[in-house]
């Protein structure tokens, strides 16, 4: 069974959420889809971490058998090519590796090879099998390294916990697709309750089963009211509190407090049901 | 010799553009005719690498000198491989910084 | 007029909270929310006229049927698994980045490249200026469009002294477009790992640029030994240091009632008027 996490705004708990309840889950996954600022492998403390590098293509140009034609550079549609002093330059940053520029050479002078995208991290930590995507500082779009790291949990017979990265972006829609059940956190105040709306609507969208946790909860009835109106279900509310925000900031499970055990217990136990059913 | 400035609006009385990759026109002088042309930057509204499309279209006019407040990093690269130098505007109007450039007055940037 | 930007790295560490109280404090005229993806400053500020304007970023493919033979050649060249076919190739419009090789590949020209409306640009006009928009879902960030809001606010400014912008999360090329032309960065950092680990990050962007720039932290007592950490770090960068602002439940209910956090007068409300008052005078320098 596939969990995806998610939530409009950055900071509202997606990753707090998605570790915990990974953590307390038996025979689970933990994958970290926010590639742009991967922060779940701040709590595994993972001995031995595999890593593998996640490639995608990019054009090079045999200036010998190019003769200027500058079709390709006007193809490009990222405008990753330009004509320079009489030659063709590749920006690879700017590559989405859509092949346009091989296939338009009149000339053949085109050929892809390998770019470093980024990478996927891999490990285990008391029972979980931990997944990181990290996206190379540059890069333009972490797309192909979720699509990498989906496909690694594609057919496992684990409880996967997917962390998705914040927005509604493309990103986030590929982070989602495959998923059973899609948790969405919010906190009660009128941003919180704006981008809850957002990641519902695209829920939704993919006609997708909720259920909605509200995390730094206090007596605001905001968000309460918009599940109510929306008929969404309030799996928990985690409070506002300093020690939690304490433990959690310092990249340790605040699940193994006996203080807060018991609430990410019953998360976890209403989600394994909403999810089977 | 010849001077690209990128601009908002068009003309020598024009102002500069506040960003190199997605200005509206370039402003192309040339100091021995004293003629300047301007052309529209059909780039601008791209998603990504206009900056570098920008940078194409100066150094295929031959531009010996660039005035700009700023270039962005894949920008500075392709200039750097080039003999183009980059000064760094210092007032609103492009026929004021040309001549200030005559002057020598401005800084090179980068 | 001076440009005073606002940029976290990791979303949710209180940029938004701050720029409302900057721009309530700075009485400021002119002001512009780049959180294109979930922008929020509206909700706060939202006087005066509103005038929306739909926002075309990249083109996406769009097969026309009558022409259509499907052979699926377009199929078997999209790298990106945005064709779909049911009895018809259609185009998956989520999926698709607009690269244009199914154009170009179709020998029966089939597909045409079509603008996609991907959100919304607004302005704000009253006694303030005020310049957001918003993205669709699915629809991927640019520069542009960052580019596009500033421009909006940029073309209706009369003479104001200082011009206020929310920023963007993240560190990538919409954050670089909100950087242009800036006279200042405040980053607004959060005492958790996570949050240093995003901090250096964007200051490493910001130097890029030989911008200003400047670091307060927000909800500092949620993490004090974390908070030492990032003022250390910050000096040691030569990046001036303005101060912390405690944490307190009272911010997320003054913001409830879509006001700034300034307009009422507490421990959080005094730290930022502090953290204003030495901003101003470091744009001012």
């Amino acid at each position: 069974m596939q969990i995806a996490v998610l939530s409009g705004k950055g900071g509202t708990g997606k990753t707090l959420l998605s570790v915990n309840l990974s953590h307390l889950a038996n025979n689970s996954v933990y994958v970290d889809c926010d590639v742009e600022e991967p922060n779940g492998l701040l709590y595994y403390k993972i001995p031995k971490i595999e890593e593998e590098i996640v490639y995608t293509q990019y054009p090079v140009v045999n200036h010998d058998t190019c003769i200027g034609c500058r079709k390709c550079t006007d193809f490009c549609q990222f405008n990753a090519m330009a004509f320079i002093l009489g030659k063709v330059r590749v920006f690879k940053e700017l590559c989405h590796s859509c092949g346009g520029c091989k296939i338009i050479c009149p000339v053949n002078a085109i050929e892809e090879r390998d770019k470093e995208l980024g990478k996927i991290k891999h490990g285990f930590y008391q029972g979980t099998e931990v997944y990181s995507g990290e996206m190379r500082v540059g890069e333009e779009s972490g797309v192909p390294i979720i699509k990498a790291l989906l496909k690694k949990v594609e057919n496992i017979d684990k409880t996967v916990f997917i962390d998705s990265p914040p927005g509604n972006g493309c990103s986030v829609m590929e982070s989602i697709s495959d998923a059973d059940y899609c948790v969405l956190v919010a906190e009660p105040s009128i941003f919180g309750l704006h981008n809850l709306n957002m990641v519902y609507t695209l829920a939704k969208n993919f006609n997708k089963k909720v259920g909605l946790v509200i995390n730094k909860a206090t007596d605001d009835e905001i968000i309460k009211k918009f599940a109510l109106d929306n008929q969404i279900n309030v799996l928990a509310e985690i409070p506002m509190d300093l020690d939690l925000a304490r433990i959690n900031s310092n990249g340790n499970f605040v699940s193994d407090d006996s203080r807060f055990r018991p609430l990410f217990m019953t998360i976890l136990d209403k989600v394994l049901r909403e999810g089977t059913q | 010799m010849i001077i690209a400035l990128p601009t908002s609006t068009s003309g020598e009385k024009s102002f500069i553009s506040e960003n190199f990759g997605r200005c509206n026109f370039f402003y192309i002088y040339d100091t021995e005719t004293e003629i300047g042309k301007v052309y529209t930057n059909i780039y601008k509204d791209g998603q990504h690498g206009v900056g570098l499309k920008a940078a194409e279209f100066v150094l295929n006019q031959n531009a010996d000198v660039l005035i700009t407040p700023r270039v962005g990093e894949k920008s500075l690269e392709v200039f750097k491989t080039t003999n183009i130098k980059i000064y760094e505007c210092t007032n609103e109007i492009v026929k004021n910084n040309i001549a200030s450039f005559l002057n020598n007055e401005l800084k090179e940037l980068h | 007029m001076k440009q005073l930007l606002i940029l976290s790295g990791k979303g949710g560490t209180g940029k938004t909270t701050v720029a409302s109280s900057f721009i309530k404090l700075a009485e400021a005229k002119a002001f512009a929310d780049c959180d294109v993806e979930a922008p929020n400053l509206h909700l706060i500020n939202h006087e005066g006229v509103k005038e929306s304007k739909p926002y075309f970023g990249m083109k996406k493919a769009v097969i026309n049927q009558d022409k259509c033979i499907s052979c699926g050649i377009c199929q078997s060249n999209c790298r990106f698994d945005a064709i779909d076919f049911d009895g018809n190739y259609t185009v998956d419009k989520y999926a698709c980045e607009g690269c244009a090789v199914c154009q170009l590949v179709c020998p029966s020209k089939a597909i045409e490249m079509v603008e996609a409306n991907d959100g919304e640009t607004t302005i704000y006009r009253g006694n303030r200026l005020f310049s957001t928009a918003e993205l669709k879902m699915g629809s991927g960030n640019s520069g542009k469009l960052v580019t596009q809001v500033k421009k909006n606010l940029r073309d209706n400014l009369t003479n104001e002294e200082l011009v206020i912008i929310d920023g963007s999360p993240g560190i990538g090329c919409p954050v670089i477009a909100s950087l242009s032309g800036v006279d200042m960065v405040l980053i607004v950092a959060e005492p958790t790992l996570s949050g240093i680990s995003d901090m250096e990050r964007i200051l490493k962007t910001a130097s890029i640029f030989k911008t200003k720039t400047a670091v307060c932290v927000n909800k500092y007592d949620t993490n004090i030994e974390l908070t030492r950490k990032i003022e250390t770090y910050t000096l040691s960068q030569n990046i001036a240091f303005l101060g912390v602002i405690p944490y307190d439940k009272k911010v997320v209910e003054i913001i409830n009632q879509g006001r700034a956090v300034v307009e009422e007068d507490f421990s959080v409300s005094k730290a930022i008027k502090d953290v204003y008052s030495k901003a101003i005078e470091l744009i001012n320098i």
